[in-house]
């Protein structure tokens, strides 16, 4: 058993806090690594130890696997812990770590790279007797080649980078007019999302569910189901809401896909936390659609219903040890999940990026918040726009939604734009309080959930700003010594300290 | 001097953006009491700030908690997580704009960077002629490629944006005629 003392985190923001927190209940020393554009971040703070690791593109800091391990061997660190996105899912930068004599938390090298190119883990699952969607299996070679697949398939098509995940390098192509600015575009993220332009093209089912089922696999030949996540409240998919259990999944329907989920893993000699995500079509029939080979961004709610800190078990695993359980555990209550951005819903979800001028974070029980920011901060430009995310757990799933919904109302954050409202109007929404939505519904539903502004507002909102006009304006005359243009300047008071004083 | 019998109030025009403005009197009764006219309606209003950002209001009884921030005219107000933008405006504002209102940039479309970022492609030459919906430039920011497209049919009259360069929001980048 090799003891983890000591462990950096290639990674920024939430995740990297979260990381930070589980390693601190566990007694481990943290490293942090950041960029030129992060050195306010919180995360950096939350570390024991912290340093640069360049400018601030990705591709020069987060994504420099030299840079990283070279601080990684300053600082003798045990282990390096990717989080999700940047060098999670690189099996070079796994190896560089083995070189180095360092753990990478995470799976295998080789059970990345089956499953990382996207392409190549199609045909492995096809062959495992995994059902997958219809479409190619080599990364295509050119637009003309790829246009002719899709005519041939039908449109609706999707193209996807071969080596992505988390929505980036992906685009639905809904007719032959549209291909090539969507191709010009996959292409364009998938490089510089993942440094490899490669993309493949599946046939788009009709309105379908993403369900997906944990996975979690020791050194020991044991390998877990943790139970599934609904995450069909996407857009552009990006993943928006996310919940456990999932409202069409029954118990016979979750042991099948769990036994698909775990075979998938074992086929690839996985070790660690997985995710296999699948497509569930309105005949409740799932196609394998890729696997994570890394934590999750909404591994909360599993570990909300399971009652297991996934990142800990991560460690114990990475350590050597056995999982603790040798059986799926039936879920407990049920949990809800909403990824708080900073983009503005109202304008195509344009990122916001900018300075947050106040932000006070919800509470209540059985609310948790993941942030990565805090009141001063400067969202950078460079980076992914999720800030934070908030998720509640309830004994019911009304319960689960109506404490979610309530924190949102309690989130407050000023400077930017975020979507919070925009969380809160899906959740409000009568498809979504039914359970019965699928990966179309944000999109079809747009215009309703960017909603209006109820009349009771409306005249809150005019009172409000009318007598912070009119403070702000008796403030100014007082200063210039024009006491008599705005009558009753003493009618302000700020929040008065003597009252206080006296206590 | 008007309609609701104040003496000593203070008119305001207030309009929540892309709706009618209203017209709202307030009169001050001191210790942060105010009573406020909106409409033929008179409420009881006691506020109070709490730091730079917050403010605690009771309209007629009920409590509120709203967070703001004041850019120029505008007030940027978080009700429930309900962003608001109300343009306020005094008397003697509201008649000055009401002589400047109502130019328009009719003929040209002004396509600007709507976030910060990195221009990444520039998918028209000067003078090109583009469609209504055809893409001029693709603009990345936050690892998200945004494809800016032409609201109109014409040629490209003035063309700023430059494969590679980063610009800032609001850059100037394509004019179409």
């Amino acid at each position: 058993m090799a003891r983890i003392r000591k462990l950096l985190i290639s990674n920024r923001g939430e995740i990297a806090i979260r990381v930070i927190r589980t390693c601190r209940q566990r007694g481990i020393e943290t490293v942090a690594i950041y960029s030129e554009a992060d050195r306010a971040a919180p995360h950096v703070r939350a570390a024991d130890e912290a340093y640069c690791v360049g400018p601030p593109p990705s591709r020069d800091s987060y994504l420099a696997q030299e840079k990283i391990l070279e601080v990684a061997r300053r600082a003798r660190v045990d282990a390096i812990h990717p989080g999700y996105g940047f060098l999670s899912e690189n099996a070079s930068f796994a190896r560089a770590c083995q070189s180095a004599g360092i753990i990478f938390i995470g799976p295998p090298a080789s059970a990345m790279e089956s499953m990382g190119e996207k392409t190549r883990a199609r045909t492995a699952m096809s062959r495992a007797g995994i059902p997958v969607v219809p479409g190619s299996t080599e990364p295509l070679r050119n637009a003309k080649d790829a246009q002719l697949l899709a005519d041939q398939i039908g449109y609706p098509v999707m193209l996807k980078a071969a080596s992505g995940g988390g929505g980036k390098g992906m685009r639905k192509v809904d007719s032959a007019a549209d291909f090539a600015s969507a191709w010009r575009a996959a292409k364009g993220e998938a490089l510089n999302a993942f440094g490899n332009d490669a993309v493949y093209l599946e046939k788009f089912l009709d309105r379908p569910r993403h369900v997906e089922i944990q996975v979690f696999a020791d050194s020991h030949g044991g390998c877990i189901h943790l139970n599934e996540r609904e995450c069909s409240a996407q857009r552009r998919h990006q993943k928006v809401i996310e919940e456990t259990p999932s409202t069409i999944v029954d118990q016979r329907m979750r042991e099948a896909m769990g036994q698909v989920a775990v075979r998938a893993a074992t086929a690839v000699g996985y070790v660690g936390a997985g995710t296999i995500e699948f497509l569930v079509d309105s005949q409740r029939s799932f196609y394998f659609l890729e696997m994570n080979t890394r934590l999750q961004v909404e591994h909360p709610v599993t570990e909300w219903v399971t009652g297991l800190d996934l990142v800990a078990w991560q460690i114990r695993v990475a350590e050597g040890e056995r999982l603790p359980i040798d059986r799926p555990l039936s879920p407990r209550g049920h949990a809800v999940e909403a990824r708080v951005y900073a983009e503005d819903p109202a304008e195509g979800f344009l990122p916001s990026p900018g300075r947050i001028t106040y932000l006070r974070s919800p509470g209540g029980p059985f609310v948790r918040e993941d942030s990565g920011v805090e009141t001063g901060y400067v969202v950078p430009s460079e980076y992914d726009p999720m800030i934070a995310k908030l998720s509640a757990w309830a004994p019911t799933r009304r319960e689960a939604i109506a404490r979610l919904r309530s924190a949102l109302d309690e989130y407050a954050v000023t400077g930017i734009t975020t979507n919070i409202r925009y969380l809160a109007a899906i959740l409000d929404h009568p498809s979504f309080l039914a359970g019965d939505y699928d990966t179309g519904l944000l999109t079809r539903e747009h215009q309703k959930l960017l909603g209006a502004i109820d009349p009771q507002q409306e005249e809150l909102a005019l009172i409000a700003s009318a007598v912070l006009a009119y403070e702000r304006d008796a403030r100014r005359a007082r200063s210039m010594g024009k006491q008599s243009e705005l009558p009753g300047i003493s009618a302000w008071r700020l929040a008065p300290k003597r009252r206080w004083d006296r206590r | 001097m008007n309609g609701n019998g104040f003496n000593r109030a203070t008119r305001y025009h207030a309009a929540i953006r892309g709706k009618e403005p209203s017209t709202i009197e307030l009169e001050p009764m001191g210790e942060g009491r105010l009573v406020v006219a909106l409409g033929d309606k008179r409420h009881e209003v006691d506020a109070l700030r709490i730091g730079d950002r917050t403010l605690s209001i009771l309209i007629d009884g009920r409590s509120h908690r709203l967070d703001f921030e004041e850019l120029g005219d505008e007030w940027v107000l978080l009700l429930n997580s309900q962003e608001v933008r109300v343009d306020v405006v005094d008397e003697r504002r509201f008649r000055l704009r009401g002589a400047t209102a109502g130019f328009s940039t009719h003929g040209k479309q002004l396509v600007t960077a709507p976030m910060p970022g990195k221009i990444v492609h520039v998918l028209v030459r000067l003078g090109d002629q583009v469609r209504e919906g055809q893409g001029l430039v693709v603009i990345e920011a936050m690892k998200m490629e945004n494809e800016l497209k032409s609201t109109k049919a014409g040629k490209v009259v003035e063309l700023l944006a430059a494969e590679g360069s980063t610009v800032e929001k609001n850059a100037k980048l394509v004019v179409v005629e």
